[in-house]
């Protein structure tokens, strides 16, 4: 191979200068004449009900309010907010049972914050005293915090949909017995030597993406319904706002603005629904709404809070013989992806280790608390905390070394991935164990904090994990790309990829300037509007770079190739004997032999007539690759984590020393943003296993709503933290690539949990792991640290 | 709602305004002066993406502040921090360390690094760290980002002579 001018290069980010100046455009940055403001008039007097009656006339009478609209004022179809459902054919969405039941504004109020009515005011200010005006009546109903509570018999229904408010099992057609895996679990247990079995809990943690949603809508004088949005899948919102309005996709289209931040948060709509609705309901006028924060912690989704149980059977030798598994999970007041993550979280029980025997059964419940959906990792964090403790007590118990328990009995390259359907394509697992191991001292730390004494105790911990490089084959994979190439040679990727922060635009930028040869100056990635660059299905699955990447990069080679034939001609040679340099196309081993590249592509453009010859001055056409792409593979990374830190058993607190992740990527196209992504992961992984979660009252009331009540870790809770990056390269990513994206904030998750352990004893099963629970543990458990 | 009439000088720009009392500076930066580099995050101080300069370099969360009491002050925001057509060191150094990622922390972030190293212009990783806690990232894990005002740190010391 050549060598490689930009890719594996940390170049300057494309959008970097305009978000260091403060000038990149967000959502609520967007102004335009004559804009009014919606305000969403939210249920904060339960977290149950029925909406008996409701008065708009009140507000309607405030001067300024321009429009007041209720549930019978707006469409009265339904949907689903999450984008999920698209994403599995009919058959297949039918088997698993994804519903519609989302109304605009509801009258069956399902959590705290749900929303009744919006009203339309010529500013935010009039629109909230407008607010407080509205009169409503409503009928209070039973408040179900556990699945218990909402799946008893009598039990009122959130929807007629799902009888017994089960929102979600495994079903039968697809996974018989409800329950995925392999082996005949029952039996393998009556042949283990060990059996260990628990049951955890993870909490419902929340993105904090640092911009709150905000959205602008204008139905124009071309009837066309225009709609703002930070949302990292404007493709698919496109196609669901245009259903939902009975709009043809030709009248609507998404402009994706800088996204600030995404997490999952974004995974489909939030309240792109609402800000349509009015901007039809008022046209030819702009709306904006901009959630404080409050409020977009109770409406974008967040991650599912999940009781875990989990029975695993080894024999004496650490063999693992079987793993029967159950996750329940909270799913809050709407169905949302309700397939999708109770069965992903035992995808990646599946993906992980040999286990002889596998059963996973995935539910969930609806529950009256704030929607649940995507959250980076989508299951993965939940599925580390639990089986990297349960792995971890079992070679305590058997007397084995965790690290090498897991360097032998980890999933490997051919073995079946997560889906137990396609063969892993790559695994350096063993390397990013060793150079992880090697940069913490674990040998040393583990032996060192085997026998301590005195009340601060220190503790190392391991935990490995593997994701997925985009949704093949699980759900619908699908890239299209158009390059342009320019009079003057330069190109124009046509690409409806998000870069949600995390620096997919960068990436795929130095892709196609590799790809095609060109400094990356001369490249541009038009991304954006949902109407102009073709089909992607947006950020999820870590996929951008996989399957984006791969799609431009295919698109390129075609570009390149077009190129090459024209010159071909022109140097009447074959086109496998030229190369480029330079933009300029020359014979391999003659390089005087050589045709300029800009001349080709501005002949192409401006074709005139020669008037020696009265034939055009050369072959006419802008030259221009389609590519529309679906992966046939799917590539996951593995990654380790290895965390030190020191437990105050008199305070119960948790002080984060050092971090080291070693991940296997194949290949980083941009080394810092790869290790960016590990980094934030680890900050956000920390998080949920330490400080995270969001807190309801026995009514169902946000106690934790705001960043002054919920614990994230800052700049000086977080550890030494080094990156690894392990680049064995995979023989289907992009340039060797594989994931980033996600996979950060999974691991440190379970190493943290594991460290704890060490430290002071004690597993902690409840999570997230707070001083609270610690102190609590210690004393019931009676236990000193002398 | 009472109204007041108040200089502001923005960016080295003085700006003749009515303000109504209830009206927090970042507002009025954003909706009536239309500079939207300043961000909304949380309103209640605990995020900093609306941090602003002041001219003692002390940087503060605008979104708690009154733009009422702000008569005859001068401030800085993010886009103010260019002089001419060269960024501020600590704007390069977050480029050069690849220290941003969504970017909607990041002018609250440049600026709360600019008062940092005002006050301390050679600052350990942990007081950076400390002096950062206040401003939320969400994206990064905080280690570009101490990277970058460390080197910014030592790029300004070597301007200053």
């Amino acid at each position: 191979m050549t060598e490689l001018k930009t890719v594996g290069k940390s170049i300057e980010r494309v959008d970097i200068k305009a978000k260091v100046l403060g000038t990149a455009v967000y959502a609520a940055d967007i102004k335009l004449p004559g804009m009014l403001h919606g305000k969403i008039v939210r249920c904060f007097e339960h977290a149950h009900a029925k909406v008996v009656h409701l008065d708009l006339s009140a507000a309607a009478a405030v001067p300024g309010v321009v429009k007041v609209l209720g549930p019978k004022d707006v469409t009265s179809k339904t949907y689903n907010q999450s984008v999920i459902d698209l994403m599995a054919s009919k058959t297949e969405g039918a088997m698993l049972g994804d519903i519609e039941e989302q109304h605009i504004f509801t009258e069956h109020v399902k959590f705290w914050g749900d929303g009744i009515a919006g009203i339309i005011a010529v500013s935010e200010e009039v629109a909230e005293r407008a607010a407080k005006l509205v009169r409503v009546e409503y009928e209070p109903l039973p408040v179900y915090i556990t699945p218990e509570e909402s799946g008893h018999p009598e039990a009122v229904q959130f929807t007629p949909h799902k009888p017994g408010n089960r929102a979600f099992q495994l079903p039968e057609e697809m996974f018989p017995g409800n329950a995925l895996g392999w082996g005949d679990v029952d039996k393998a247990f009556e042949e283990a030597d060990l059996v260990i079995e628990d049951t955890f809990y993870t909490p419902k943690q929340k993105q904090c993406q640092m911009e709150p949603n905000s959205y602008v809508a204008l139905y124009d004088d071309s009837n066309r319904l225009n709609c703002w949005t930070s949302g990292q899948m404007p493709k698919l919102v496109h196609e669901k706002i245009a259903r939902l309005f009975d709009l043809p996709m030709s009248r609507v289209t998404i402009h994706q603005t800088v996204v600030g931040g995404g997490f999952g948060a974004r995974l489909g709509m939030v309240l792109e629904p609402e800000i349509c609705a009015m901007a039809l309901a008022v046209p030819g006028r702009p709306v904006k709404i901009q959630q404080p924060r409050e409020e977009d912690w109770l409406t974008s989704p967040s991650r599912h809070p999940a009781r875990y149980w989990m029975k695993i059977g080894f024999r004496k030798d650490g063999t693992p013989l079987a793993v029967d598994a159950k996750s329940v999970n909270f799913k809050g007041g709407y169905y949302l992806d309700g397939s999708a993550l109770a069965s992903t979280t035992g995808f990646w029980l599946q993906g992980m280790y040999k286990f002889e025997n596998l059963r996973y059964k995935g539910e969930s419940y609806f529950t009256n608390q704030p929607v649940c959906g995507a959250f980076r990792g989508y299951g993965n964090p939940q599925t580390n905390f639990v089986l990297e403790q349960m792995i971890e007590r079992a070679c305590v118990q058997l007397d084995l070394d965790p690290l090498e328990w897991r360097r032998k009995w980890h999933k490997e390259t051919g073995d079946m991935s997560w889906l137990n359907a396609t063969p892993y394509t790559s695994c350096a697992l063993n390397d990013c164990l060793d150079r992880g191991a090697e940069v913490i001292g674990w040998a040393q730390k583990r032996k060192k904090y085997a026998n301590q004494t005195g009340p601060k105790r220190r503790g190392i911990g391991v935990a490995v994990g593997n994701h997925t490089s985009g949704a093949f084959p699980m759900i619908l994979e699908h890239t299209t790309c158009t390059v342009r190439l320019n009079e003057d040679a330069s190109a124009t990727v046509l690409v409806a990829c998000s870069d949600m922060g995390q620096g997919a635009h960068t990436s795929l930028t130095q892709i196609a300037a590799e790809t095609l040869g060109w400094p990356i100056e001369d490249v541009r990635l038009e991304t954006g509007d949902s109407d102009a660059n073709g089909f992607d299905i947006g950020a999820h699955a870590s996929r951008t770079l996989y399957v984006g990447g791969a799609a431009i990069m295919k698109a390129c080679q075609d570009a390149r190739g077009q190129l090459l034939d024209r010159a071909a001609r022109i140097l009447k040679v074959n086109r496998d004997e030229l190369d480029i340099d330079n933009k300029t196309i020359f014979v391999e081993g003659e390089p005087e032999r050589s045709v300029s590249a800009v001349d080709i592509c501005r002949t192409g453009i401006y074709n005139f007539i020669d008037h020696a010859t009265g034939l055009p001055e050369g072959e006419l056409g802008q030259i221009q690759a389609y590519v529309s792409y679906k992966p046939d593979q799917n590539s996951p990374p593995f990654f380790a984590t290895f965390v030190e830190l020191e437990v105050d058993t008199e305070t119960g607190e948790v002080e984060l020393l050092e971090l080291v992740s070693s991940h296997d990527i194949g290949k980083a196209i941009h080394p810092a943003i790869c290790e960016g992504q590990m980094e934030g992961g680890a900050q956000q992984g920390l998080g949920m296993v330490l400080t995270e979660e969001m807190y309801f009252d026995e009514r169902g009331f946000a106690i934790n709503n705001s960043f002054t009540d919920y614990k994230m870790l800052g700049a000086s809770d977080m550890p030494k933290m080094t990156s690894i990056l392990v680049e064995n390269g995979d023989p289907y990513g992009p340039f060797g690539a594989k994931s980033v994206g996600e996979a950060g904030v999974v691991t440190p998750v379970g190493a943290t949990a594991n460290a704890i352990y060490q430290a002071t004893g004690i597993q902690f099963t409840q999570g997230p792991i707070t001083p609270e629970k610690i102190l609590h543990e210690i004393r019931k458990r009676g236990l000193t640290y002398d | 709602m009472s109204k007041h009439m108040i200089t502001l000088n923005v960016n080295g720009e003085d700006h003749d305004i009515v303000v109504a009392s209830n009206k927090t500076l970042l507002e009025v930066l954003r909706e009536q002066l239309n500079m939207p580099d300043t961000k909304y995050g949380c309103g209640t101080g605990e995020c900093g993406a609306c941090s602003v300069l002041l001219e003692d370099n002390s940087a503060i969360n605008s979104c708690l502040t009154l733009a009422a009491t702000m008569d005859g002050k001068k401030i800085t925001t993010a886009s103010g921090l260019e002089k001419g057509d060269k960024l501020h060191p600590v704007q390069q150094a977050f480029i050069d360390h690849a220290a941003v990622q969504c970017g909607f922390c990041t002018p609250g972030m440049v600026v709360k690094s600019v008062s940092l190293l005002a006050k301390n212009p050679r600052p350990t990783e942990q007081e950076i760290r400390e002096g950062l806690e206040g401003s939320i990232c969400r994206c990064t894990g905080y280690v570009k980002i101490v990277n970058a005002v460390e080197a910014a740190s030592k790029a300004m010391a070597g301007t200053a002579g």
